[in-house]
């Protein structure tokens, strides 16, 4: 217990990238996974599993976070998240089960670009 | 859309961003926050908070299902969250004291980079 309490609150590197994907989370609305495991890979040298293991319960506290703030402000529409809440429980668990099976390279080329549609549409919007 | 329609459209495109980030760790709220203002019609801010929402319980049950096969240390992550809770707030006030069209190009620069980054990485890991 000690000796993880010193790796959290001595490692600058883990201070640094908790803020930021949290900052980013709360400014955007995401998880912040996206850019907490490269980090905890690449710059905290945390292997892969472990870190998307970190990133996933960091994600707890830091929606809880951004939930009060954005639900004090009168922003969080309870119902739309439990739908969109109840569907997406059980698709990453179809999601897990499909990834020995898939062609990675094929889907991340695809959704990436799916991605850059949504990103044009949104500024496009705003 | 509205009532029942909608409900069974919000609970199917769950499903879709589950598998989504079941396969690919992205497409939580990158898909859930433009469907949310897009097809459903919430405002830049009301979609990012409900996607909050919509992400809490998702972490919880894969966080659990991992700590189950022995991956990682939810209590250590927890901790290393709670650091990450402090930007979250930061975050949220920021986004609560900008313009939805100024906070919808943000979010916009953001998927973009994000969906480069995957179509990159893809293309790159491709044999040949």
């Amino acid at each position: 217990m000690r000796l993880r309490l010193r790796e959290l609150w001595l490692d600058p590197k883990l201070l640094v990238i908790g803020l930021g994907g949290g900052l980013l989370a709360g400014l955007l609305g995401v998880g912040g996974g996206i850019i907490m495991v490269p980090l905890l890979v690449l710059w905290a040298g945390h292997g892969q599993r472990d870190a998307h293991a970190m990133s996933l319960g960091a994600i707890i506290p830091i929606s809880i976070a951004g939930i009060a703030t954005f639900g004090a402000a009168g922003q969080v529409h309870w119902w739309d998240a439990l739908g969109l809440a109840a569907g997406s429980i059980v698709g990453a668990r179809i999601g897990a089960g499909l990834l020995a099976r898939i062609d990675e390279r094929l889907l991340k080329i695809i959704f990436g670009v799916f991605l850059v549609g949504v990103a044009i549409l949104v500024g496009v919007r705003a | 859309m509205s009532g029942p329609g909608l409900y069974a459209a919000l609970v199917a495109f769950g499903v879709l961003a589950g598998v989504a980030s079941g396969l690919l760790g992205v497409g939580g709220g990158t898909l859930i926050v433009p469907f949310l203002t897009l097809a459903v019609g919430l405002t830049q801010h009301g979609a990012e908070a409900t996607s909050l929402l919509v992400i809490l319980p998702t972490a919880i049950v894969g966080s659990l299902t991992l700590r189950r096969k022995g991956v990682g240390n939810l209590g250590l992550a927890l901790r290393f969250g709670l650091v990450g809770a402090v930007g979250a707030v930061a975050g949220a006030k920021l986004a609560l004291a900008l313009p939805a069209p100024t906070l919808k190009i943000v979010f916009a620069a953001f998927v973009g980079v994000v969906g480069l980054k995957l179509a990159y990485d893809g293309w790159r890991s491709t044999p040949g």
